[in-house]
């Protein structure tokens, strides 16, 4: 092999490398989508994924986006995080070398947490989370969030709910790997208390964990009126099953987002009769209630892609849509422009399906950075959610 | 005193899970020397076509034996294909063979089924309470097939010739293969063995546990933590060793903190490394 075609061979995989990356048009605008759309987390990111598509979809047939009198095409870029902080680390230094200035996810409040120091101190990043809910994350000032959060939505919807069941005591299983939900315990203790619940037990348990029987025997001798679970659903499954069969008879309460469909492949109806579910709005929340965006989203993503969109799908969907508001306000692909744009952000600017609450002045971020969506109680009750008061 | 019983009734159940999954791992590390990473990934398989075959109709029985000889073919074709080609590397070699295998067999069952979890329907529910204590039939049933299958190895190598030959190989392969013992066939059968143990704990499991391409992580960790306590390649080493990190996790959890559960996992980890590091039931071996 001579010189020259060594060198040719050791070139092709950098070219390989130069064709594959999203080299765009002049008339473009890249949004970058950071989500987990393989691994554990993949039945979450997949529809994120597919949702951020569609409403990029939408916008381009309606005419793409106006900026400085000239019309822009979205083009979405997926990069793939696997619900792993170095690996999605990695996916946004492969978009800020393909040029992408805007991005949209993460999921998982890991990766969000390896994500934001390096979109924190970028001039030319601009970042709206569509997914974790731990608190910090955000910052207000070139990183947004359209997620409910848990200080802010999740946390305090479990203590009304606390106070709406007049239970006495309570026990508490936690998932200790989970950061925002370790930090806000002892938070969430006080609060309970403050509504004239006791906290009776404390428990911890890790994702991917299978035996909860050594926790939950220890729970059950004390007898608590209520058991909260925080934690994912498998886990929240498995712990509901593991606690009819030790006897436990209290009410049990998820706090997490769980999708009906992946709750009926590991639970029976039977163990799900009754158990509360403290948490916020997902797609299906909305469909349910009625609201004409939710069932325009719903229908436009069942013909796009045969299947119904997953409980995420409606805040990656509003994410590209909060985007477009913001670069078509700013008047401007400018990070700066834009940034402030989504500062001074009104609900009434954007077309949305979420129900965001207006904040300070009728904004739709808070200083931080944050959205506010409503929390939302609900009961399982023949074989799905159904709402609880209000 | 109710309390402590269902503690213990926790901790076998626990620990019955671990000796099944590890059972398979110490005959195949005992025999023919592979740290196989990718036996987590048997027992995952076993969980999936498990829950596969069910939902096509298959009884549960039916389809947790269909599964296990899936597996059995598979852990076949990555022997050939894999650990023999590398059978006179080093043992870091074979472990990092043994880790890609792993990533390749969870990528595959990821593209194959997705990776939402599911559970298997289980084929009977009931819970048997006594003296305060309570474990389902289903739990019943898996710790009596895990001492049935412990059984039924422990008589196979003492007494069929396979089991002479296994032991044989295990002991000093070259002179077994001077005995005439064809050491391929030692191969196939302890692997065809192993894969199917890991597969059986998947596929029974997977009607009490959810089953997804990572499943498989946690349990073979588990295991390769149950070897070191019990000894590698003990058979009766595997099950003591996981009734007993069972008995602890459950009572770490139970009468200390729940927090730090897999602390005391792996501080007696640690502990026994350092007295026994040949495990509680294992021989230490004199290299002359």
């Amino acid at each position: 092999m001579t010189k020259t075609t060594r060198r040719g061979l050791l070139a092709l995989p950098l070219l390989a490398a130069l064709a594959a990356s999203p080299a765009f048009a002049a008339d473009e605008i890249l949004i970058g989508e950071i989500h987990p759309v393989t691994g554990p987390a993949s039945f979450f990111g997949v529809p994120m994924s597919q949702a951020a598509k569609l409403a990029v979809a939408e916008i381009n047939a309606a005419g793409g986006v106006k900026v400085g009198g000239k019309t822009y095409q979205l083009r979405l870029v997926t990069e793939d995080d696997q619900s792993n902080p170095a690996i999605g680390a990695g996916a946004l230094k492969k978009l800020q070398s393909a040029g992408v200035r805007f991005i949209i996810g993460p999921l998982n409040t890991p990766v969000a947490n390896a994500l934001f120091p390096i979109i924190q101190r970028s001039a030319e990043l601009t970042q709206i989370v569509d997914g974790a809910t731990s608190d910090g994350l955000v910052n207000g000032k070139n990183i947004f969030r359209v997620a409910a959060t848990l200080p802010l939505t999740y946390e305090p919807t479990l203590v009304d709910l606390v106070k709406a069941q007049s239970v006495k005591t309570v026990a508490i299983v936690t998932d200790r790997m989970h950061t925002g939900w370790m930090s806000l315990q002892p938070k969430l203790v006080t609060d309970i208390a403050a509504n004239g619940a006791q906290v009776v037990a404390q428990e911890h348990m890790k994702f991917a964990d299978t035996d909860f029987a050594a926790q939950l025997t220890k729970i059950k001798s004390l007898n608590p009126d209520m058991l909260i679970l925080r934690a994912y659903p498998n886990e929240s499954a498995l712990m509901t099953k593991q606690a009819r069969q030790l006897g436990y008879t209290g009410k049990i309460v998820w706090t997490n987002t769980p999708p009906p469909s992946t709750i009926k492949k590991n639970i029976s109806n039977d163990e799900m009769q009754g158990v509360l579910l403290a948490s916020t709005f997902m797609t299906d929340d909305y469909v349910r209630k009625g609201v004409p965006a939710a069932k325009k989203l719903h229908d436009a993503y069942v013909k796009a892609y045969g299947s119904e969109p997953g409980e995420l799908s409606v805040m990656s969907y509003d994410a590209v849509y909060v985007l477009k508001a913001a670069i078509e306000k700013a008047d401007s692909l400018d990070n700066a422009k834009v940034n402030a744009a989504l500062q001074a952000l009104k609900t009434t600017d954007i077309v949305a399906v979420g129900a965001y609450q207006p904040q300070d002045g009728g904004k739709l971020f808070n200083a931080g950075g944050d959205a506010l969506i409503s929390g939302l109680q609900q009961v399982w009750k023949g074989e799905t959610w159904s709402f609880l008061g209000n | 005193m109710d309390i402590f019983l269902q503690q213990v009734v926790n901790g076998l159940v626990l620990g019955s899970t671990y000796s099944l999954v590890a059972l398979g791992l110490t005959l195949v590390f005992g025999v023919l020397l592979i740290p196989n990473f990718a036996h987590g990934e048997f027992y995952m398989l076993g969980g999936l076509f498990t829950y596969q075959f069910v939902a096509m109709g298959l009884n549960f029985w039916m389809a947790v034996a269909a599964a296990a000889a899936i597996v059995i073919v598979i852990g076949l074709l990555l022997d050939a294909l894999v650990y023999r080609p590398l059978a006179t590397s080093s043992g870091l070699t074979l472990m990092i063979a043994a880790l890609a295998c792993a990533i390749i067999l969870q990528q595959a069952a990821a593209i194959g089924w997705g990776s939402e979890p599911r559970t298997t329907p289980p084929p009977f529910r009931g819970t048997l309470t006594l003296a305060g204590a309570s474990i389902s039939y289903y739990q019943l049933l898996f710790i009596g097939f895990m001492l049935a299958a412990w059984a039924g190895l422990t008589l196979m190598m003492r007494y069929s010739r396979l089991g002479l030959a296994i032991r044989a190989v295990s002991q000093n392969s070259d002179a077994a293969r001077l005995m005439g013992i064809e050491l391929s066939h030692v191969r196939y059968a302890t692997f065809a063995i192993g894969a199917a143990l890991g597969a059986l704990a998947g596929g029974l499991l997977s009607a009490t546990v959810p089953v997804y391409p990572e499943m498989g992580i946690n349990p073979v960790l588990k295991a390769f933590v149950i070897l070191v306590i019990g000894g590698i390649g003990n058979l009766w080493g595997a099950i003591a060793g996981g009734l007993f990190l069972g008995m602890i996790e459950v009572m770490v959890a139970g009468y200390g903190s729940s927090e730090y559960q897999d602390v005391g996992a792996f501080l007696i980890l640690i502990a026994v490394l350092l007295v026994r590091p040949h495990g509680l039931f294992g021989r230490a071996e004199i290299e002359r």
